[in-house]
């Protein structure tokens, strides 16, 4: 224990500038408990989801419990919750040791945290609600968007603060990356979130379709670079050489991998978007910089490795250790496997199958988890000031944890290749081999059970840890110590001071431009000390990457040629459209036909970029669990979607989607139809003349295929089909069917117009 | 002519490649500085995170 509190020869307080100050460890104390019961959480609700995609019934116990409305519960809690309080955890601890001061403001960190927690929670309300946004990792509403925004502003001022307090100059590297994350999470969520209230609890992005991907896409891969890679590198380059005990291996190399993150990440986030209707050279940019990513990434592993060089012993003895030493291995994994999924060719293959589900696992539960749970058995006896309650039982943790993710993601890999290679097949006589999608998705189901397997024991290993926390904790102390600590006050700075890693090297001075000093850096060395300059660079990288690739979208007409039939949703397919955002039909349906032939001869015409530009939000998908939708409408009659709906493994035998029973009970809000057209309308959708009637032309369309849906239920019965209309006109079955009916169809009337 | 014509009709294409020019530059410059650095200074710095201070007075009640 290196810094386990021994009794120095206490130093006298009036010796010169010294200072005396205390760690608030009650801050840290929090965001672990925290992490570890949302951790519990957010993986128990993972663990249902993987379950109900092989017992598809369970979601039809209640439509808060659907596939589609859990799942983004689930990645919101263990990326936000779980990761989230983790990073605050170790940021809170590491900052004042490594700063040598108490945080800046105790009420500041008390507002963060309990305003993360109430945050957590309204998540946990509304996402099972069916409020949603509907954008992957983005999808709480606005009032939520605005109390993190809030939160974080808090948590920003509270570490600038202390650094602007700190007294140790130089700020050690784990900082900077916490400073890396914090500015640019709140430049993404900011500009991702840009949307115009329509309800309390409902709004439409300002962009549409290719932006709006585009944007999604630029915060979805930069999420992952700065709220689940800087945070937890940040975590790693502290919390690593503390439990071995040795400094980092190379400081150097830690400031390469440092600036080529900020440098390159931002760039690779197009990548996601392969084959889509995004411009080329957008994504061969894409591409391009995601493998220049993996160099850094190496970078950063191999110090991590190298941090235990000479503490291999303690590793096969330390379960802390063997928990960071598998975690920066999996680092290395995701980091290599990430630029290889952007290279086209593979991406091709990948991209829509359960090979991103495991490629994403391999780095959540293997990097995140696993630098979290080292982290956590490393805090707790010093955060309890007790011994840990079961170090046997923190070793049966790796374990399970190891084998749980193995027993995940070798599984979601197979089943990945394997319905890639399914969805491409062609047989002798050139026609689809699987053209029936379920098929492709039957095949999955021995790969799903395993991977059931493997998260419950990655979860039992979580609650393992959990429990271990709390029965550590109620042996703690009657009261905790908080010991004294001294140092000096700094002064001003001095660039030439000697401590300057970058040498005293002077220049002759005077020299209108003295190269030898240029050389020697020291203007890196002076932003560096004034923690405002550096974050503004931090800032500037991020910003002008993000430029680079955002403002060529926005701007080129081109890249999104106008297609003259392609017309604005009508009001009641606009609710039927807000019905499949608030189910999240967008976890298991990409609405984005790629330009391959197994794809067009699967789903017909691939999409153009002009069909989207009334879509706000883009429900492009990233996992096809179904089949692509995009070219659904007219496929099948009205009804066969209401008996799909209602029971799809009726419909179609084998089916893993939900029931939707309550789309059939429940009443359209033909209330909200005047406000949501007149909000599209103010984002640009040229309704015209509908606006001003918007909820009268919702029930006339409504009427319509209430009337055609009587029909096609009882062909013969005059009488019964009047009936039927009047039960289903008012029903939100009948406006998602007008959604589905009219996907992908208005390129068609231009079609036949050529003809 | 708006922005948008302007920029409609730039090969876009440069943009990878200008891209990719400016920000190697600067990683290349970030390098060369960093490998420069003096070893020894560096030294103290990585040992930052375990070279934690012995607390001055073990405990002291704050009331
Ligand atoms: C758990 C994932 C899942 C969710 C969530 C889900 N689906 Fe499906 N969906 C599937 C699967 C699998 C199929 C293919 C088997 C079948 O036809 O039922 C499918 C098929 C479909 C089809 C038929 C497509 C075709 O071309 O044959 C439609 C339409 C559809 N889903 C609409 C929806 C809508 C609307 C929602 C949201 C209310 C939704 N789905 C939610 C998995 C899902």
């Amino acid at each position: 224990m290196s810094d386990s509190p021994s009794s120095g020869e206490p130093a006298s307080p009036q010796a010169a500038g010294l200072e005396t100050f205390r760690y608030d460890d009650g801050l840290p104390r929090m965001f672990l408990m925290a992490t570890l019961v949302w951790g519990v959480v957010g993986m128990l609700v993972g663990l249902i989801v993987a379950i109900q995609l092989v017992a598809p019934s369970l979601g039809g116990l209640h439509e808060w419990l659907t596939f589609g409305r859990l799942r983004p519960l689930h990645t919101n809690a263990v990326i936000f919750a779980f990761a989230g309080n983790a990073f605050f955890c170790g940021a809170y601890y590491s900052m004042q040791r490594l700063l040598k001061t108490r945080m800046y403001s105790d009420a500041l960190g008390k507002f963060h945290f309990w305003g993360w927690q109430a945050i957590i929670v309204s998540a946990a309300v509304t996402l099972p609600l069916g409020f949603t946004q509907g954008k992957e990792y983005a999808e709480l509403e606005w009032p939520i968007d605005i109390a993190i925004t809030l939160v974080w502003v808090v948590f920003a001022l509270n570490v600038f603060g202390t650094i602007a307090r700190r007294r140790e100059r130089h700020i050690y590297v784990a900082i900077w990356f916490y400073i890396a994350s914090i500015v640019t999470v709140a430049v993404l969520h900011i500009f991702n979130n840009l949307s115009i209230p329509a309800g309390a609890l409902k709004s439409y992005p300002i962009y549409a379709g290719v932006q709006d991907a585009f944007m999604q896409w630029w915060y979805g891969h930069n999420a992952v670079a700065f709220f689940l890679t800087t945070p937890f590198l940040g975590l790693m380059y502290y919390f690593l050489p503390k439990a071995a005990n040795r400094p980092v291996f190379s400081y150097k190399l830690s400031i390469l991998h440092f600036w080529s993150l900020v440098f390159i990440y931002i760039w690779a986030g197009p990548h996601h978007l392969h084959y889509t209707a995004l411009p080329e050279w957008a994504s061969t940019l894409g591409m391009l910089f995601s493998v220049m990513l993996w160099m850094p990434s190496w970078g950063g592993m191999i110090n991590g490795l190298l941090t235990l060089r000479g503490a291999w012993n303690k590793v096969a003895s330390d379960p802390v250790l063997k928990f960071f030493v598998v975690g920066v291995t999996f680092y290395g994994m995701s980091t290599f496997e990430g630029p290889m999924l952007s290279v086209k060719t593979v991406n091709a293959l990948s991209h829509y199958t359960d090979w991103t589900i495991a490629h994403v696992h391999g780095g959540a539960l293997g990097w995140v988890g696993f630098i979290t749970f080292g982290m956590a058995y490393w805090l707790i006896p010093r955060l309890f000031q007790t011994r840990l309650a079961s170090p046997k039982l923190a070793e049966a943790h790796f374990w399970m944890g190891t084998i749980g993710i193995l027993f995940y993601i070798v599984p979601i890999y197979v089943a990945g290749l394997t319905q890639g290679l399914m969805w491409r097949a062609f047989d002798a006589t050139g026609r689809l081999a699987y053209p029936d999608f379920v098929e492709t998705v039957n095949a999955l189901m021995p790969m799903y059970w395993v991977r059931v397997v493997g998260g419950v024991l990655y979860l039992t290993g979580a609650i393992l840890c959990l429990g271990n926390a709390v029965v550590t904790w109620a042996r703690r102390p009657e009261r905790y110590e908080e010991p004294v600590y001294e140092a000096p006050a700094l002064g001003p700075y001095e660039p030439s001071s000697a401590e300057s890693p970058w040498g005293s090297k002077r220049g002759d001075g005077g020299a209108f431009f003295d190269l030898r000093r240029f050389a020697a850096l020291r203007w890196h060395r002076r932003w560096e000390a004034l923690p405002l300059t550096f974050t503004a660079w931090v800032v500037v990288a991020v910003v002008v990457a993000s430029l680079f690739e955002i403002i060529p979208t926005f701007l080129i007409r081109s890249n999104v040629p106008t297609i003259a039939s392609v017309k604005p949703y009508r009001p009641l397919e606009l609710l039927g459209r807000d019905i499949y955002i608030a189910e999240g039909c967008y976890n298991c349906h990409s609405q984005m036909v790629r330009p391959l032939i197994a794809e067009t001869e699967r789903y017909g015409e691939y999409s153009k970029p002009g069909e989207f530009v009334y879509d706000h939000p883009f429900q492009w998908g990233s996992r096809r669990i179904g089949p692509d939708l995009h070219r659904v409408g007219g496929k099948y009659p009205h009804l066969w979607h209401l008996q799909h709906m209602e029971e799809p493994s009726k419909v179609t035998k084998g089916s893993i989607m939900p029931p939707y029973p309550h789309l059939l009970r429940d009443p359209i809000d033909w209330s909200a139809a005047q406000k949501r057209v007149e909000v599209m309308a103010m984002l640009g959708v040229p309704y015209g003349d509908t606006v001003r009637h918007a909820e009268e032309d919702a029930r006339a369309q409504a009427a319509d295929i209430a009337r055609a849906l009587g029909e096609q239920i009882h062909p013969n019965d005059p009488a019964k089909q009047a009936a039927a209309a009047e039960r289903y006109k008012d029903k939100q079955i009948t406006a998602l069917i007008a959604y589905l009916q009219r996907l992908g169809t208005d390129i068609k009337a231009e079609q036949a117009q050529k003809k | 002519m708006s922005l948008s014509d302007l920029i409609s009709h730039m090969d876009l294409s440069v943009f990878p490649e200008v891209a990719l020019v400016i920000f190697a530059g600067v990683f290349v410059a970030v390098s060369a500085r960093t490998l420069r650095a003096d070893r020894a200074a560096f030294e103290a710095a990585a040992g930052l995170p375990i070279d934690d201070p012995a607390p001055a007075r073990e405990e002291e009640p704050r009331e």
